[in-house]
């Protein structure tokens, strides 16, 4: 029942975000649900849990764009394989903390698939106004999405 | 404890080396054109210049054929709407056109000479009682100048101005309940007030009793009246009222020529009025 959960929140995430940024994007600006669910699974789900979740979330994201494929799924693994370590150290569970998170992660994802993309590609994905912008947005819904996940793992064991 | 965060590291090696896989290996053509195919129909746009080469790649011609005849569509069902709003206001020019073009001609065998004016406002809650055209003092409009409108290749009488300034004037419509204009019928002998009631009717009243009037008669403006030009057609009678038994007059009921609240260009013909009238807008404006 769990696994059918977590495809299902899967699922619906990648609906989720696929339906904003097509429909809510302003000035082509919105916030990467994709990257605050996966953040929200890295912190909340047990460690391999959170790998299996946030390489997923990579995938979709990589299928959904035409950029190079699985730059988002290394991006996200070594992100939940980060925060994995930097849970034992820090706490992620405050509001506080998690906006913190999602917007030095965000940027630094963001630096890492460019890099990524120049090295592979020598294409350049990065623009200008999302790099200043959709930080602040990501780290603004950051806790939202926390907040949901953690109502899923209490009530359906979800994560 | 332990054996979980020796599993955790074995999945992170594991997942860090499949994506490697992903991105340093080129995709198979299936892989490959099922991805474009999949992200195209979340977002249907190609990307052009000096990456589209790298996203298309191995992808088979015939398929991108597709992609680009659907590109192809959306750009021209975009034109289709685009020109179609070309239509509408190059159709909205042409009888404007026309109108003008037919309004021209009228004016110049209209023995009164005057000035053309564009109706610029009007205000909702006084639709039957004035609007302002675009020409003023500085375009030698008058106080009282008749206003004349053009309907269906015929002028009839539309108001006066009442106030002037600089830019532009206020014309009282002969439907406004304060405006009045004396009328005959082209041939009689009698005279009647036309008055504006607010509405699109004007009320005739005043017409002696055994007058000869009936339905669907023009009346035109009477020598009688010192405001405007004789001979400049008011409306038609629609319903002649009964003589009340209180009354020694009756009335009748009077569609202006011209639909007054509909008119977009106006022509102002000046007169050169008595001195005595010159204050008469000031009396009607308190």
């Amino acid at each position: 029942m769990s696994v059918i959960g977590d495809i299902l929140l899967y699922f619906f995430t990648g609906v989720l975000y696929w339906w904003w940024t097509a429909n809510l994007s302003v000035f082509g600006l919105a916030p990467d649900l994709i990257f605050t669910a996966a953040l929200a699974a890295a912190i909340i789900a047990r460690p391999v849990k959170a790998l299996i979740y946030c390489f997923s979330f990579g995938i979709c994201l990589d299928m959904l764009g035409s950029n190079l494929f699985g730059g988002y799924a290394l991006t996200y693994t070594l992100m939940a394989y980060g925060i994995y370590i930097m849970k034992r150290h820090l706490d992620l569970v405050s509001p506080f903390s998690q906006v913190v998170a999602a917007l030095t992660l965000t940027v630094v994802s963001m630096l890492f698939y460019q890099g990524l993309s120049l090295t592979l590609a020598k294409i350049n994905p990065l623009q200008l106004k999302a790099f200043l912008v959709e930080p602040f947005l990501n780290a603004l819904l950051a806790p939202v999405v926390f907040y949901f996940f953690t109502q899923l793992k209490r009530r359906f064991d979800l994560l | 404890m332990n054996r979980e965060k020796d599993m955790a590291n074995y999945v992170a090696v594991f997942f860090v080396f499949i994506s490697s896989l992903l991105l340093l290996f080129p995709s198979t053509r299936i892989a490959q054109t099922v991805r474009i195919f999949v992200s195209y129909s979340l977002y249907p746009s190609l990307h052009y210049g000096a990456k589209y080469d790298y996203f298309v790649r191995n992808v088979p011609g015939n398929f991108l054929n597709i992609l680009k005849t659907d590109q192809e569509n959306r750009v021209l069902a975009g034109r289709i709407k685009e020109l179609e709003i070309s239509i509408k206001a190059a159709q909205a020019v042409e009888e404007e056109n026309l109108r003008l073009t037919s309004e021209l001609e009228l004016s110049r065998n209209l023995a009164l000479k005057g000035v053309w004016a564009r109706v610029v406002n009007k205000n909702p809650q006084d639709w039957y009682g004035a609007f302002f055209i675009n020409k003023g003092a500085r375009d030698g409009i008058a106080p009282n100048a008749t206003v004349v409108g053009f309907e269906s290749g015929r002028a009839g009488l539309a108001g006066r101005v009442l106030e002037v300034y600089q830019d532009f004037s206020k014309v009282l419509l002969i439907t406004n309940s304060v405006s009045s204009v004396i009328c005959s019928l082209p041939g009689a002998s009698f005279e009647g007030l036309a008055e504006g009631r607010g509405t699109w009717l004007l009320k005739m009243n005043y017409i002696p009793e055994g007058s000869e009037i009936a339905e669907g008669m023009e009346l035109v403006t009477s020598p009688g009246g010192l405001l405007f030009p004789q001979g400049l057609p008011v409306g038609r009678v629609r319903k002649v009222h009964p003589k009340e038994s209180f009354m020694n007059f009756i009335t009748a009921d009077v569609a202006p020529i011209i639909t007054v609240n509909a008119l977009k260009e106006v022509y102002i013909v000046n007169r050169d009025l008595p001195s005595d009238l010159a204050g008469l807008s000031e009396i009607l404006k308190k």
